[in-house]
C-alpha cells in the first residue's frame, strides 16, 4: 500500500468521484482515471498473478504494452471481457473489474507453488515432460496445464452486444494523436484534403498528456483540428493492422468506458481505412531493466510513474528510486520531484552522465550513484528494498523503497510500419530498430521514426550481476513469464536465430506481442551467442497491434448476419407447409414434408412412391443456371464439355460432363439449346460459381479468340421440377403456346412458351427416371406458379417432394450427384460415364489427361451398385469396403460406399460404391466392416430401377 | 460442454419488410420493378446499332438507364415490360436477367455513410451517375448515383434479404 492520490496535478477531475470494484471490493477513483491509476492511487500494488509461475505482479507501463495487469471486467450478465490491460481500461461509476490466473484470491494465490518450483519449469519444460504417455497429452495433462497457466476465463454467453463496421477513405492518415502526429495532422489538414487521425488512447495527445507544460498547446491545436471540417478525430481506436497499399485497420471502441446503463449503440466500430499517405506517429515504449526481481509489484518503468503522477495526479509511492541507464530516467525523475514524488535516489549504470542532469538531481535532494546497478529487489507482495553495487558487483548496499523505476531507454513502435512490409535498420544510439524504407505513401514521425528526444542512454540485455545467467531471477517476458536464464537456455540447447529462441522461449509471444520484450531477448541472444544483435535477426511484427474482440473483427457478420442464408422465391410456401430444410452450400433446401408425425424415412417414402406412382412436385430453382450466349456458343461449350456440342438441334437437351484438366470430373448439369446462338446450361448448386469462374477463366485466357459471353441466370428462374406418371396431365391445363405431346415435345428437349400466363422456358428433363419436366419462370413467378401446378395436381394427390426424396430418386436410377458419387478424382470412365465423351472431338477440357498411364491403369476405383445380403440394411455411406473380412488388420480397403438407401420401388436397401476393379467383379460379394459387425453385400450395376428407361419416354 | 442459447433472429428469419426503412438522416426502401438486360459486346457499335441507343462509353459511367460495368459489358435498368432485341447471329449477348435481381433506393445526407459502411469503395467520390459493381461486405451489389443524396442498389435476389437487414443495423 504505498500509492497516493496527489493534492494537485493531473488530467482527473477531482470534483467527479467514481466508485468500482475491484475483486468485489469497494474503490473511490475520479473522472478520467484508468483502472490502473485509480487502484495506484488507493494503494493497490498488487494487480495480478503471473501467466506460468503465477508470480505476483503490479503494473509496468501505463500504456497499451502492459504485460501484468491483466483485468476481467464485468458489464453485466453475458458482458464479461477477460484480459484487459488495467492501464487502457477507463474508469466509469460501477466498473467491477477481477483479478485473473489466481486460486483462490489474488493475495493468497495456492498455484504460486509453480513459482517456488520454477527451477523445474525452464523453457521448453512442458515439452520435453509431458510427451508420455502420449494418450496422456488431451485427457490429463493439457487440461490441468490449461487451468493453471491461463489467462481470463472466455464469455460462456451469447454476446448481446452488436458491433460496427465501415469503410473510410482518406488523403492522409495519422496514426497517433501525441505532438508529432498532431503536428503531422494539422500540416496536413492546411493542404485541404480528408485526414483522418487516430488514437488508442481516452483522449488525444499522447505523451504530452504527462507534461503540462504542453497541455496549453495541445488545446489549441486538437480546437483547430476539430474545428476543421476535413479532419475526422477518433479517439479510443486502435490501428491494429496495415496492410497493402495503405490500407489500415481501426477498432474504435464506442461504450466500454461508459457506465453499462449509458451504453446505447453498438459496442465497438471496425475502421476499413483506404489512405493516400499513411503518417505512423506511434510513439516509443520504454525498456524495462532486467534484473533479479525486476517483476515484483512496484518495479514498474519510469514513463508509468510519470504518467500516472501529471495524467493522473498519483504518486506511485511516498520512497520512490529511479535505476536508469539512459537520460530519460533522469527527466522523469526531476518531473516526479517537481510534482510531488519523493524520489530518494537514482541509480545509473554510467559513470558519464549529463551535468546538468546530475546537478539538477542532487539540487533536488536526490542522491545520486553513479556506475552502480541494482542487483536485486526485494519484497513480496510489494516492494520494500533494494540492493544495488558498483558495475553490479557482489559489494552490495540496500535502500529501503516502495517503488523502482526503470529507465532502459526506449523502443521505437515500429509495428505498423512493419505489417506493411516496410523494412527497419538497426540504430546503436537508440539500441533499436527504426524505420529504413518502404513501398508505401507511408512516413513514420516522431518517437517511432526515431525523431524524439528522450535523452542519450545505452542499450543493455541485462544489468550487470556477479551471479552467472543460469542463476539469475530477472524476467524479460513479464507476461509469458521468460527469464534472461531461458534465453540462455535455449542458445545451450543449439537455437541461434531469434525465430528460433522466440518459439523455444515464448519470449514475445504473449498477447503483448513482446512490446517491452522483444529488445531485452534480442540484446540477451546477441551477448550469450557473442554476436552482433543484428546477426541475430529480428521476429516478426504481425497484427493485430493490441489483442481485440470477435465482435469487432465480425462487425455486421454476427448472428442473423453472420452470412447470408438464400432462400428460393417457393421457400415461404416450404416453410408454410412444414417443410424440414437442409443447407447447400449458401441455400436451404426443403429436405422433406413431413405429413403429421411422419419422422424422416416415413416421409421421403411416401414422397418417393408419389413420384413413381401419380406425380410429385420439387424445387429446383437453386440449380446454377448459366447463359451461354455468342456466335460461338456451342464451338465454347464444345470445347469445354465432354459431350459433344455442335450437333444439338435447337429445342433440345443434353447431359453435359465438365472435367479438371486432370480428367476429373468437376461439374454436370443439362444444357438445352434455346437458338442456334444461346444455351440454357444447368450446373450442380453448389458448384455454380465455380463453373462459372472456370467457364470466364478459359474464356478470358485460353480462348479470347470466341465471340461469346456467360450470363448467371442462376436467380433470374425458379425452376419447378413435376416429376411423375401423371406430370403431362397436371401441367397441361396451364401451358398455352407449347405442343406437350410426347411426339412433339420429347425426352431431353426445351421449348419457350407460357405456363399460367408468364413465360417459360420448359425443359423436359428427369433427374427421377420418371416422366418429367422443369417449369421455368422467371424468379418473381415463382411462387405464383408453383401454387397453380400444387392446385392443378390436386387430382392426382400431387405430392411436394424434398432433397431427401429426389437423393433416393435418382440413386435408383444410378445417377450420380458430384462431390457425393464422385470425390475430385473420379473420371468418367470410373463413373462409368464414358457415353458421355465425345469420342469424335479433337479436344475438350481434360481430354489429354484421361489418356494418362494412370488413369487408365487396372485397380481404378469404379462405380458400381451394392445390394446387401439382407434387404432390410442400409449401408453407411462412407463405409470402406474389404474383399476378405478374415484378413489382419489393417485391411487391404479395396473402396468405399458413397450413396445408400432404402429404396421404395425395389422395398430393400440399395447402395452406390466406388470400388476397385468394381465392374468386373459383377456377382462378387463383398465385405463391409461395421462396429456392429461385418456386413456382406453383392456386387451389381448401378442401375437399380427402370434400367431400360422406358418410364422417362412415357 | 456449453450451452449456447439459440439466437433471437436467425439468418432463416430474414425477410423483406414491406415498407420502407426510416432511420436518422437516412431511408431504405425497394425499387420500383425494371426491366433488367446484361448486354455484351466487343464491339459497342454493334450493340448500339442492335438497340438503337448510345452505351456509355467507360466503365463506371452510365446513360438513359444503362451502366457500363466492365469492358465488354452493360447494364440495361429499363422500365419494366420493356423488350429488347435479342440480336441473333450477332456478335453480342442480350440476355434478360429481369427477374435475377431487386434494387433498393438508399437515401437521405446519411446515404453515402451508409453505403460505405460496408462497401470498400469511395462512394463519397461518386459523381451523381455513376453506376459500378462492387460488394457490400460479401454480397455483390451494383451501386449508382441517382441524386446528391440518392442510391440505387441492385443485389440478386436471394442476397436481399441479407443486405436489406445488413444495412438496417448499420443505418
Amino acid at each position: 500500500m504505498s500509492g497516493y492520490r496527489l493534492s494537485v496535478g493531473g488530467r482527473i477531475n477531482r470534483a467527479a468521484p467514481l466508485s468500482f470494484t475491484f475483486d468485489g471490493k469497494a474503490y473511490q477513483g475520479l473522472e478520467g482515471d484508468s483502472l490502473a491509476s485509480a487502484l495506484l492511487a488507493s494503494g493497490v500494488m498488487l494487480f495480478g498473478r503471473s501467466f506460468k509461475y503465477h508470480r505476483p505482479r503490479g503494473i509496468l507501463g501505463m500504456g497499451s504494452e502492459e504485460p501484468n495487469a491483466l483485468m476481467t471486467v464485468e458489464r453485466g450478465p453475458a458482458r464479461m471481457t477477460p484480459n484487459l490491460r488495467a492501464p487502457s481500461v477507463a474508469l466509469h461509476a460501477g466498473l467491477a473489474a477481477k483479478s485473473q490466473n489466481r486460486f483462490p484470491t489474488l493475495r493468497r494465490d495456492l498455484t504460486a507453488v509453480n513459482d517456488t518450483l520454477s527451477a523445474f519449469f525452464p523453457a521448453g519444460f512442458y515439452n520435453k515432460t509431458f510427451m508420455w504417455p502420449r494418450a496422456a497429452w488431451e485427457s490429463v495433462y493439457e487440461p490441468i496445464i490449461r487451468r493453471l497457466a491461463g489467462l481470463g476465463d472466455s464469455p460462456t454467453t451469447r454476446d448481446p452486444d452488436h458491433y460496427g463496421a465501415t469503410y473510410a477513405h482518406c488523403d492522409v492518415l495519422v496514426v497517433g494523436a501525441g505532438p508529432a502526429g498532431i503536428a503531422a495532422a494539422v500540416e496536413a489538414a492546411a493542404t485541404g484534403g480528408r485526414v483522418i487521425l487516430i488514437d488508442e488512447q481516452e483522449e488525444p495527445g499522447g505523451g504530452a498528456l504527462a507534461d503540462p507544460a504542453q497541455w496549453a498547446d495541445l488545446a489549441a491545436s486538437l480546437a483547430a483540428l476539430n474545428a476543421a471540417d476535413n479532419v475526422q478525430i477518433l479517439s479510443r481506436t486502435t490501428a491494429i493492422g496495415h496492410y497493402h497499399q495503405n490500407f489500415v485497420v481501426a477498432v474504435e471502441r464506442l461504450t466500454d468506458h461508459l457506465a453499462p446503463t449509458d451504453a446505447k449503440g453498438a459496442r465497438e466500430k471496425l475502421w476499413r481505412i483506404r489512405a493516400g499517405r499513411v503518417v505512423l506517429a506511434q510513439g516509443a515504449i520504454e525498456r524495462p531493466l532486467v534484473f533479479d526481481g525486476n517483476d515484483i509489484p512496484g518495479v514498474m518503468l519510469a514513463s508509468a510513474a510519470r504518467t500516472a503522477a501529471l495524467r493522473y495526479g498519483v504518486a506511485v509511492g511516498r520512497s520512490v528510486i529511479v535505476m536508469a541507464v539512459h537520460d530519460s530516467g533522469w527527466r522523469d525523475a526531476l518531473a516526479l520531484m517537481a510534482a510531488g514524488v519523493t524520489v530518494s535516489t537514482i541509480i545509473d549504470l554510467r559513470q558519464d552522465v549529463a551535468a546538468e542532469l546530475v546537478d539538477a538531481a542532487r539540487g533536488a535532494g536526490i542522491a545520486v550513484h553513479l556506475g552502480c546497478a541494482v542487483t536485486s529487489a526485494r519484497g513480496r507482495l510489494g516492494i520494500s528494498s533494494i540492493t544495488y553495487a558498483p558495475g553490479g558487483t557482489v559489494d552490495e548496499r540496500a535502500i529501503a523503497c516502495d517503488a523502482l523505476l526503470m529507465a532502459g531507454g526506449w523502443t521505437p513502435t515500429v509495428h505498423l510500419w512493419s505489417h506493411a512490409k516496410g523494412t527497419l535498420r538497426w540504430d546503436g544510439a537508440w539500441g533499436a530498430y527504426l524505420p529504413d524504407t518502404t513501398h508505401e505513401v507511408m512516413t513514420c514521425v516522431g518517437g517511432c521514426g526515431g525523431a524524439w528526444d528522450y535523452g542519450s542512454g545505452l542499450a543493455l540485455g541485462t544489468l550487470p550481476s556477479a551471479k552467472p545467467l543460469h542463476k539469475r531471477k530477472g524476467f524479460v517476458d513479464f507476461q509469458n513469464d521468460v527469464k534472461a536464464r531461458d534465453i540462455g537456455l535455449a542458445v545451450q540447447e543449439g537455437f541461434r536465430s531469434i525465430e528460433h529462441i522466440k518459439r523455444y522461449t515464448t519470449n514475445g509471444m504473449a498477447t503483448d506481442q513482446g512490446k517491452t520484450s522483444n529488445l531485452n531477448g534480442l540484446q540477451i541472444a546477441s551477448d550469450v551467442l557473442s554476436r552482433p544483435v543484428t546477426e541475430i535477426g529480428l521476429t516478426t511484427f504481425r497484427p493485430p497491434y493490441t489483442p481485440q474482440t470477435f465482435g469487432a473483427l465480425l462487425g455486421h457478420h454476427k448472428e442473423a448476419l453472420f452470412q447470408p442464408l438464400r432462400k428460393t422465391a417457393i421457400d415461404d410456401w416450404a416453410r408454410d407447409h412444414g417443410a424440414v430444410y437442409e443447407n447447400v452450400a449458401q441455400w436451404r433446401r426443403a429436405r422433406y414434408f413431413p405429413r403429421g408425425a411422419e419422422d424422416m424415412d416415413a416421409a421421403v417414402l411416401r414422397e418417393c412412391l408419389a413420384v413413381r406412382d401419380s406425380v410429385g412436385m420439387f424445387d429446383a430453382s437453386t440449380l446454377g443456371k448459366i447463359e451461354v450466349v455468342g456466335p460461338d456458343a456451342a464451338e465454347f461449350l464444345n470445347r469445354l464439355y465432354t459431350n459433344p456440342w455442335k450437333s444439338l438441334a435447337p429445342g433440345r437437351c443434353r447431359y453435359g460432363l465438365l472435367l479438371r484438366e486432370e480428367g476429373f470430373i468437376m461439374d454436370d448439369g443439362v444444357a438445352g439449346r434455346m437458338a442456334p446462338d444461346r444455351f440454357h446450361v444447368t450446373t450442380t448448386t453448389g458448384g455454380a460459381a465455380r463453373v462459372l469462374n472456370m467457364m470466364e477463366d478459359y474464356l478470358q485466357t485460353e480462348w479470347s479468340d470466341l465471340d461469346v459471353w456467360l450470363t448467371s441466370a442462376t436467380e433470374q428462374w425458379a425452376v419447378i421440377a413435376v416429376q411423375g406418371p401423371k406430370a403431362r396431365d397436371v401441367i397441361a391445363g396451364l401451358v398455352s403456346g407449347i405442343d406437350l405431346s410426347r411426339e412433339a415435345f420429347p425426352h431431353m428437349a426445351v421449348r419457350e412458351g407460357h405456363i399460367c400466363g408468364v413465360p417459360t422456358r420448359l425443359f423436359r428433363v428427369s433427374f427421377t427416371g420418371e416422366l418429367g419436366f422443369e417449369v421455368n419462370v422467371p424468379a418473381q413467378h415463382g411462387r405464383m406458379v408453383w401454387e397453380a401446378i400444387h392446385a392443378a395436381g390436386q387430382p392426382y394427390d400431387i405430392t411436394p417432394y424434398g432433397t431427401e426424396a429426389m437423393h433416393v430418386l435418382r440413386a435408383e436410377k444410378g445417377f450420380i450427384i458430384i462431390g457425393q458419387d464422385t470425390d475430385g478424382t473420379i473420371t468418367p470412365e470410373d463413373a462409368g460415364m464414358a457415353w458421355a465423351i465425345g469420342q469424335k472431338k479433337p479436344d475438350f477440357v481434360g481430354k489429354r489427361s484421361l489418356a494418362r498411364p494412370d488413369l487408365v491403369a487396372q485397380g481404378r476405383k469404379q462405380l458400381v451398385g451394392l445390394l446387401t445380403e439382407d434387404g432390410t440394411h442400409v449401408l453407411e455411406e462412407g463405409a470402406q469396403i474389404v474383399a476378405d473380412p478374415d484378413q489382419p488388420v489393417p485391411m487391404t480397403m479395396i473402396g468405399h460406399v458413397t450413396s445408400a438407401y432404402l429404396s421404395p420401388a425395389l422395398g430393400r436397401s440399395i447402395a452406390l460404391a466406388l470400388v476397385a476393379d468394381g465392374r468386373a467383379r459383377m456377382g462378387e460379394t463383398l465385405y463391409v466392416p461395421m462396429p456392429g459387425g461385418v456386413i456382406r453385400a453383392v456386387v451389381t450395376g448401378p442401375v437399380f430401377y427402370d434400367a431400360e428407361g422406358s418410364r422417362l419416354d412415357a | 460442454m456449453l450451452e449456447i442459447a439459440p439466437m433471437k433472429l436467425s439468418a432463416a428469419d430474414l425477410a423483406l419488410p414491406a415498407e420502407a426503412l426510416v432511420a436518422d438522416g437516412v431511408q431504405l426502401a425497394l425499387a420500383d420493378d425494371y426491366a433488367r438486360f446484361s448486354l455484351r459486346a466487343r464491339d459497342a457499335a454493334i450493340l448500339e446499332g442492335l438497340l438503337g441507343r448510345k452505351l456509355p462509353a467507360k466503365i463506371g459511367e452510365t446513360l438513359d438507364g444503362v451502366a457500363c460495368l466492365g469492358p465488354d459489358e452493360w447494364l440495361a435498368l429499363l422500365p419494366a415490360g420493356t423488350a429488347l432485341p435479342l440480336g441473333e447471329g450477332l456478335p453480342v449477348s442480350v440476355t434478360d436477367i429481369s427477374s435475377r435481381a431487386l434494387g433498393f433506393v438508399v437515401e437521405g445526407p446519411r446515404a453515402v455513410e451508409l453505403i460505405t459502411s460496408g462497401c470498400p469503395l469511395d462512394v463519397a467520390k461518386f459523381p451523381i451517375g455513376r453506376g459500378t459493381r462492387t460488394v457490400f461486405e460479401t454480397v455483390e451489389i451494383v451501386v449508382w448515383r441517382t441524386a446528391e443524396a440518392r442510391f440505387h442498389i441492385e443485389v440478386w435476389r436471394s442476397f436481399a434479404p441479407w443486405l436489406w437487414h445488413a444495412l438496417a443495423a448499420a443505418a
